[in-house]
């Protein structure tokens, strides 16, 4: 065997007995929660907490316009951002640096830091991302649309579980998003939206030139090592979030739930799914043309772009 | 003004770099080829002089292998606006002294006012091509420019000396070579990119230029080795003596 074939075999061996394991894994939950479903206890349980909580009566339904848009743009940005925040954190030579124009878009005391063109793009996209989330975050408290995505009582616990046995026992609960998410949705997405956003955030944003570099007391307060050990976690998070946000969406009924959120419409027509197929395509435009010929001459109308 | 720009395939210096340890010779394929960064510089001279210089013409000039025409399509893509290519298999590992006669009878065939050249090949690291070249075109040379102002009929430009620097001037027609301080190359655009592939490159053969051998003797490899692999550093823990082996260290390594 060649040295190559070794390695690749060593690099993937553990995949070998991995697979199979996990399949066992999930096999085996699926065996338990079919079987603990059927005993008495969790009928009861299940009769209790039905997998969802009541809304406040003020709680809109459906969704409009701005949060279908919200969605798509969050989408494209958080594509955008874990693909360049990878590079910034594998690539070892940078294709280019850029340096801030001092002048733009204000003078600042500290002369301008230089930057791989790689993290150029990803705070770029970061802060368009944080004005979307800003946006959205507003509108969301406007319109009272809050309430579909933030737990208003503890019984969200117990539900969530519920729904995860139903979920867990293949028996998938038969819930109207276009009213009222699942309790386990609830959580997911109340967790996506208002702890791993704001954590990516501040972690991000310890570890960027636009952090006060000299103030002492709250860099001793708030260490950069603290930042660079969540940062990536949260990564991981969202892109586990949107293997199984996107999985299940196809999964609990494709046609009604990308209407709800592309088309906002509650019905089976395939609007939402053209709008989500075109929605996609756009994602991988953006990813295309995210490559340094086309970044450099943006990049360039804010700063210097150099080889080295 | 037509100004030449010497440039040369090197392997990249960000990956493995390998000499063929039978041959002597440098393994091309075990590494990326690219441009050298330094003529890259040295081109971005002459642009930045193209820039501001309607009607001048910026010719890039290469001796290498075939493939070395990837070489020239990149600075051609920089803006360069033909290139000249010398091919020929007897130059395969052509020392410093026979690739500047090939260069330089290549550029007597030229009408030139100046040829700008990098002040060393990240690869060979000799330094010593372009005056090699100068002497035998019987030109006034200037090495190592860590700056250069181009004027009509002369270029000057400062250098570092040992103790400071000096500005040095000649009148035109004249060989120069950069240091990495006289120019940040530029990117190539789109624009770059599309019209490279249409620009002229002439191939030229040795016998082209009515050359078959070397004028003088020719330098060989005699033996090669692997660079041997690095070993561990010694860590001095202070008991008191750590200063003192400090000195020692330094000592023995002819730093003091």
């Amino acid at each position: 065997m060649s040295p190559k074939v070794k390695d690749a075999l060593r690099q993937y061996w553990p995949l070998v007995w991995l697979a199979p394991f996990g399949i066992i894994m999930v096999a085996a939950v699926v065996l338990i929660a079919i079987t603990i479903r059927e005993t008495p206890l969790v009928q009861d349980f299940m009769t209790t907490y039905p997998g969802h909580t009541e809304l406040p009566e003020s709680a809109p339904v459906g969704f409009p316009a701005w949060l279908g848009w919200a969605h798509f743009l969050n989408a494209l940005m958080l594509l955008l951002i874990i693909r360049s925040g990878w590079m910034v954190r594998t690539v070892q030579r940078p294709d280019a640096y850029w340096t801030r124009n001092p002048a733009i878009p204000f003078r600042t005391r500290n002369s301008p830091k230089k930057i791989s063109l790689d993290l150029w793009f990803h705070l770029s996209i970061d802060v368009l991302w944080v004005i979307n989330g800003v946006v959205f975050f507003v509108l969301l408290f406007l319109t009272g649309q809050w309430m579909r995505i933030v737990p208003t009582s503890w019984e969200v616990f117990p539900n969530a579980l519920s729904t995860a046995i139903q979920y867990a026992s293949l028996s998938w609960p038969t819930d109207n998003g276009w009213v009222n998410y699942n309790s386990l949705q609830v959580l997911a997405y109340f967790v996506t939206v208002f702890i791993a956003t704001p954590l990516a955030v501040i972690t991000g944003l310890r570890m960027s030139p636009l952090w006060p570099r000299d103030a002492d007391r709250l860099n001793k307060a708030y260490p950069i090592e603290w930042a660079r050990a969540i940062h990536f976690p949260v990564m991981l998070y969202f892109v586990l979030f949107i293997i199984v946000h996107v999985a299940l969406v196809f999964a609990t009924g494709i046609l009604r739930n990308l209407n709800h959120m592309y088309a906002m419409r509650d019905d089976e027509s395939w609007w939402g799914l053209w709008i989500f197929a075109a929605s996609v395509v756009v994602m991988i435009g953006a990813w295309l043309a995210a490559r340094p010929i086309i970044l450099r001459p943006i990049a360039q109308l804010t700063g210097k772009v150099t080889k080295n | 003004m037509r100004i030449i720009a010497l440039i040369k395939q090197v392997p990249d210096t960000g990956g493995e770099r390998r000499l063929d340890l039978t041959t002597g010779l440098l393994d091309r394929d075990a590494s990326d080829k690219i441009i050298d960064e330094i003529n890259e510089r040295a081109l971005e001279v002459a642009l930045a002089y193209k820039d501001a210089n309607k009607g001048t013409e910026v010719v890039v000039m290469t001796m290498g292998p075939e493939d070395a025409t990837g070489t020239i399509r990149k600075a051609l893509s920089m803006g360069a606006d033909s290139g000249i290519h010398i091919a020929d298999a007897s130059l395969v590992g052509s020392d410093s002294a026979w690739s500047a006669e090939v260069l330089a009878a290549a550029l007597q065939r030229e009408q030139f006012d100046l040829v700008v050249a990098g002040n060393e090949s990240t690869d060979g690291r000799g330094g010593v091509v372009p005056i090699m070249i100068a002497e035998r075109l019987g030109l006034p040379a200037i090495g190592s420019l860590d700056s250069v102002e181009l004027s009509d009929g002369s270029v000057r430009g400062e250098r570092a000396t040992e103790s400071g620097s000096m500005t040095v001037s000649s009148a035109l027609p004249a060989v120069i070579s950069v240091t990495e301080r006289a120019a940040e190359p530029r990117f190539p655009n789109f624009k770059g990119i599309m019209t490279a592939k249409k620009k002229p490159i002439g191939v030229l053969s040795l016998s082209e230029l009515g050359l078959s051998e070397a004028s003088g003797g020719r330098s060989v490899v005699l033996s090669t080795q692997e660079r041997p692999a690095r070993t561990a550093g010694k860590k001095i823990v202070d008991d008191g003596s750590a200063a003192a082996q400090l000195a020692d260290f330094l000592a023995a390594e002819r730093l003091i």
